[in-house]
């Protein structure tokens, strides 16, 4: 079995993590984008690394036409990439053109009688899917979920290879988002806000109550992209972050299936929630049928005289 | 110019039947247009309204299954579009379709260069059962032509398209020349519904069944194979009873603690 990695040096890394139940047997390559440094493709556990250096990743039509190289020389089983939205469109059309079914979104991989069976989510959250793809086959892996492993694979072999860097695609404009230093996808604790706070002035709650038990705070889909109460990075959801802290804290969230995707590798999920028909409580640990506007204030009074 | 939109007849979420092996039962649960194509459907008529296009098709491929129940079903959602505005379908039936996103994005790539000049083709950014978000960029390169995804804003002018996407960690202004896919988010707009007048009208609009010999494509291989189960809900599910709020909170509060997780810092 061969495959091979492509991304930027700190993805390729972390598909190593990925691929590591299957990568036994497997010859492994990466395609790297960019100019790192031969220590760093050094560190990687691979057998061989092919270096596109003026490759910009953030562009498909340079990752299309990277991989699109390196494939028309060899054949590999599975090509493998970290599924952000750029790899997703290249990912999908380097498929097409070499007639391949791909999956998006793996969260995993094993051996089956000999062949991989990769997992995915389906059905809003609600079906874990096991699919088996011939090869040649693209897979791109849900980001964020894997750690370099280490295989014992040393790299033998470095080529370098670059590209016309004829794009399709002209980038007029790229703005930053905004962001503040939230990362709900690496918090221990979330505070998770929704519908059931009238005010965006009202959200200040949540925020001490955050702030008190050090959590992040995060939100449904309506407070982020229909109110805009709050940025994208609080957005927690199938179209928003996909988290997994140890505490979940839905506060005024009715339990939507696209939000409940989001959250399912939660450990404990906690709802509050003054409906006690809400479908949230039917997905959490504890639930508590309360309003929140009596619930958090209570809440904060307890727990700071608890810390005197 | 003509716009094409890619519908795509999702199973419905809400509805999802599993067997006794705790499978999912696709072939029953009922369809419905994938959510984001209706994004994808209402941008196209805001496109025509500012007079930039002439006709709006849809092109869909039944990948559920293609029993006479789902062609009806198939053809009853496909008239939501139309009364939406969409001036006509195109619907693939083919009861040798073999699931893969490959033969997917052949089969609608060759419906719309058979159906006419096509310079912009929307579709949503993924549809709502398998989420795969792998369609549209593939239709595209089946056409040779370019993708732009995740779109939030999109101008059509002179022989450009330019698009406001959104990608994970910065929002970029793009430019492409005509034709083009742009797949579109959710964030874009917010679909319209029908009148009960357009309803009606949209029962003579013409939904177009495509069969395998009118684009005359070679048989289709297995792939790409699958098997979903349902999801056991894990949770304790447990609600909190008390008499007063303070009662409910300590309650949680030592539940917590037996879950080791004490919520104050310190």
């Amino acid at each position: 079995m061969k495959i091979l990695l492509a991304g930027r040096i700190s993805e390729v890394a972390e598909l190593t993590g990925f691929i590591a139940p299957i990568s036994s047997t497997a010859d492994i390559h990466a395609l790297i984008f960019g100019k790192p440094g031969e220590d760093e493709i050094r560190s990687l556990s691979v057998s061989k690394a092919i270096v596109a250096e003026n490759a910009d990743p953030s562009y498909a039509d340079d990752v299309v036409e990277a991989l699109k190289a390196v494939l028309g020389k060899e054949v590999y089983d599975y090509i493998v990439l970290v599924a952000t939205r750029i790899n997703k469109e290249a990912g999908a059309r380097v498929a097409q053109t070499i007639g391949a079914p791909a999956i998006t979104e793996a969260i995993g991989v094993r051996l089956e009688d000999g062949s991989p069976v990769f997992i995915r989510s389906v059905m809003a959250g609600k079906a874990i899917s096991k699919e088996t793809l011939s090869s040649p086959a693209v897979i791109m892996v849900a980001p964020g979920r894997n750690k370099p492993v280490d295989t014992g694979k040393r790299v033998g072999e470095i080529q370098r290879i670059s590209i016309s860097g004829k794009r399709s695609v002209e980038i007029i404009e790229r703005k930053g988002k905004e962001r503040k230093g939230v990362r709900v996808e690496d918090a221990e604790i979330i505070v998770s806000v929704g519908r059931g706070f009238k005010s965006k002035e009202d959200l200040s709650m949540a925020f001490k109550l955050a702030e008190l038990i050090g959590a992040q705070v995060g939100c449904s889909r309506p407070i982020a992209a229909d109110l805009k109460w709050l940025s994208e990075e609080h957005w927690i959801g199938l179209s928003g972050k996909k988290v997994r802290p140890k505490l979940y804290i839905a506060i005024g969230i009715s339990g939507q299936p696209q939000h409940l995707a989001g959250i399912m590798d939660s450990k404990i999920i906690v709802a509050i929630n003054k409906d006690p028909g809400a479908p949230i409580f039917k997905y959490s640990d504890y639930g508590v049928v309360e309003d929140l506007y009596v619930f958090i204030p209570k809440l904060m009074e307890k727990l700071s005289t608890r810390q005197k | 110019m003509n716009i094409a939109v890619l519908v795509k007849l999702s199973v419905d979420t809400s509805y999802m039947r599993l067997d006794q092996n705790n499978r999912v039962l696709f072939s029953e649960i009922p369809l419905k247009v994938s959510d984001i194509d209706r994004n994808a459907v209402e941008e196209a008529l805001r496109i025509k309204q500012q007079g930039l296009a002439n006709k709006i098709s849809s092109f869909s491929v039944l990948t559920w299954g293609s029993s006479d129940k789902r062609v009806s079903e198939a053809q009853n959602l496909l008239r939501e579009i139309l009364a939406m505005g969409v001036d006509e379908s195109y619907l693939y039936v083919d009861p040798g379709f073999v699931y893969s996103h490959l033969y997917t994005a052949k089969i609608l790539a060759r419906m719309i260069r058979k159906a006419g000049d096509y310079s912009l083709i929307l579709a949503g950014e993924a549809s709502i059962d398998g989420y795969s978000s792998q369609v549209p960029c593939r239709v595209a390169e089946e056409l040779g032509i370019p993708c732009v995804s995740y779109a939030r804003r999109i101008e059509v002018k002179e022989g450009k398209v330019i698009v406001e996407r959104d990608l994970e960690d910065s929002v970029e202004v793009v430019g492409v020349k005509l034709p083009a896919v742009v797949s579109v988010t959710r964030e874009i707009n917010t679909p319209r519904l029908p009148t009960l007048l357009q309803i009606r009208a949209a029962m003579r609009k013409p939904v177009n069944i495509i069969k395998a010999s009118d684009i005359g494509l070679e048989p289709m291989k297995k792939i790409h194979e699958f098997v979903a189960e349902g999801v056991k809900i894990q949770r304790k599910g447990v609600i909190i009873e008390g008499k007063t709020v303070d009662e409910k909170i300590e309650k949680l509060l030592e539940a917590l603690a037996k879950e080791g997780i004490t919520l104050y810092r310190g």
